[in-house]
């Protein structure tokens, strides 16, 4: 019993080790955003001399894009997100009760695109040649690339819903959008829930794809502001720091929040296999 | 009764979703694939010639490329490793009730939710030559000598982008092993303890056989993620230096913005034809050694 206590110690020991290897850097950033250019140009972990806090932020506000990449990336994923959970849960719905030939066909199709890299160049080929403009395209390019996965979980969790339910709908003279729209959606909350944790948070930190298509600093979104300010500002560290903590305190916010449902979220499609 | 079904499900309900994923993923998958082997300039379809296997001669004769090609190796081998090992051990170490479990649940799991540009950032301060906190601990404790110019120096920046991935993604790779693991029935381990099972025993035989279907995604994921990592390459060292982390990913943006969309393509192409050929069979043959439950 003796040992056991100890071995327990050392693995929390151990533990906290860890943790502080996730918090010391978080730690860093934030207290070096409240730092004047050259203390924070020494990157330590030292409280600073004189306090820089408003002014640090508020020039970020005013020179980083801070507010127009809330406001852009608010937009994007807001969009993103609603038109994902339509679609898949209508295609998951369609493809996975149909089964015909040609419609498990198409379903392995889709699913394919869980594994193979989008083929970016061609796309922007295909949205030149629509003539989108680049925030119409991203919003298209950023949809279809997690659409494999969304549509994925959605078949999984209607697979376990029972058939007899759109049968005796049908009898009562459902059409097949009632059908869907006011019997079977209902039902799929709880993977709506986790489709749009897992879609959120890959939208609104999406950066593979949006530094193809956005372009302008009208119309980034906050991880292309970070990026772009930091080439220009390479070596105002403060603003930099500041930068980092501003565009990320949303996201972290509703993490602290929901921390329970975004772990759970963001995990579910490869626990169940 | 067939036709009722089909009446049932009719397509007109998945048709806008289709349509996208045709438009957005097929045909431009099909594209990519008439397009590496077409000579053309910048986007003007009318300057494309056929160049048959051209641009996949280029992309495997440039130096550059082949360092690509072998760094988004390096980096999908020892981040998975990594990944893999690290996220298991906090696993075990958190599958068990204790007042601590699910604060460091909350902070092991937090970079996941940090978007990766500001990882790169966080990252580049962290491994600066002269002031960087790293260096700073290590000459602080008398390790100096094992000061480093992380991210600059050639031989070493593609395992510090190493370094940066892991540490964004052990902790969610360490919550898919603890889910996996909270689905494994008690009475196994008090079966096992009761035939004098220790630790380790219980371990090899229950904990990891039965976690396999978790593990699986886990190490699947992390393997096409890492041949497919651009982002945080992107974000630190843009490939740089010199060609010292190019990877795939950062070889497709620089042929794009410099207007050699044909090489990008082929590229683009050979990574999917790795991804596939990797993802594939390494996923059925450990499928196949699974427990059945």
């Amino acid at each position: 019993m003796r040992r056991r206590k100890r071995y327990e110690a050392i693995l929390n020991t151990a533990l906290c080790f860890c943790a502080l290897i996730i918090l010391i850097p978080v730690f860093m950033v934030i207290i070096n955003s409240f730092k004047d250019q050259t203390e924070a140009a020494e990157m330590n972990l030292k409280l600073p001399t004189t306090w820089h806090v408003f002014e640090n932020y508020k020039v970020m506000v005013r020179e980083g894009g801070i507010l127009r990449g809330f406001f852009n990336s608010t937009v994007i994923t807001v969009i993103c997100v609603l038109l994902l959970i339509i679609l898949c849960s209508t295609m998951a719905f369609v493809l996975e009760r149909r089964k015909t030939f040609f419609s498990k066909l198409i379903n392995m199709t889709v699913i394919f695109g869980l594994v193979l890299p989008l083929q970016i160049i061609p796309t922007y080929f295909v949205c030149n040649f629509l003539h989108l403009t680049h925030e119409i395209a991203a919003v298209f390019v950023l949809i279809v690339a997690n659409m494999s996965f969304t549509v994925f979980l959605y078949s999984g969790f209607i697979k376990s819903i029972p058939i007899e339910i759109d049968e005796s709908a049908w009898i009562d003279g459902a059409s097949h959008t009632q059908l869907f729209f006011q019997i079977i959606y209902p039902l799929l909350q709880p993977v709506t829930v986790t489709a749009v944790i897992i879609n959120f948070m890959a939208v609104w930190n999406d950066f593979g794809i949006s530094i193809y298509f956005l372009n302008s600093a009208r119309n980034y979104t906050l991880p292309l502001t970070v990026y772009n300010f930091f080439g220009n500002h390479n070596s105002d560290w403060q603003l930099v720091f500041a930068n980092v903590v501003l565009s990320t305190l949303p996201v972290a916010i509703v993490y602290l929040i929901l921390q329970r449902h975004i772990i759970s979220g963001m995990t579910s499609g490869a626990v169940k296999g | 009764m067939h036709s009722t079904t089909l009446k049932r499900y009719s397509y007109t309900l998945a048709i806008p979703g289709l349509l996208l994923y045709i438009l957005f993923f097929i045909i431009p998958a099909m594209g990519g694939l008439a397009l590496s082997f077409v000579k053309i300039l910048g986007f003007n379809l009318s300057t494309a010639r056929f160049g048959g296997l051209q641009n996949y001669v280029d992309v495997f004769t440039q130096p550059n490329m082949r360092r690509a090609i072998g760094n988004s190796f390096i980096f999908a081998l020892i981040t998975t490793i990594f990944k893999m090992g690290i996220g298991l051990s906090l696993a075990v170490a958190l599958n068990r009730k204790m007042a601590l479990t699910n604060a460091l649940r909350t902070i092991f799991f937090l970079p996941a939710v940090i978007n990766t540009v500001a990882v790169g950032l966080i990252f580049s301060s962290l491994l600066h030559p002269s002031n960087g906190l790293v260096n700073g601990f290590l000459r602080t404790v008398g390790l100096g000598a094992l000061a480093q110019s992380w991210l600059v120096d050639t031989n070493l920046a593609i395992f510090s982008v190493c370094a940066i991935e892991i540490w964004k993604w052990s902790g969610f790779t360490m919550v898919i092993l603890l889910s996996g693991m909270q689905t494994i029935g008690r009475e196994y381990y008090e079966a096992a303890e009761i035939d004098g099972a220790d630790g380790f025993t219980k371990f090899k035989y229950i904990t990891f056989p039965l976690l396999l279907p978790a593990f699986n995604n886990a190490l699947i994921l992390s393997i096409i993620g890492g041949l497919k990592v651009f982002d945080l390459i992107q974000a630190t060292t843009q490939g740089g230096p010199g060609s010292a982390t190019e990877v795939f990913g950062t070889l497709i943006y620089k042929s794009f913005g410099a207007g050699r969309l044909g090489e990008g393509c082929a590229a683009s192409i050979i990574l999917a034809v790795v991804i596939a050929a990797i993802a594939l069979p390494a996923y059925k043959y450990i499928a196949n050694r699974e427990v059945e439950m």
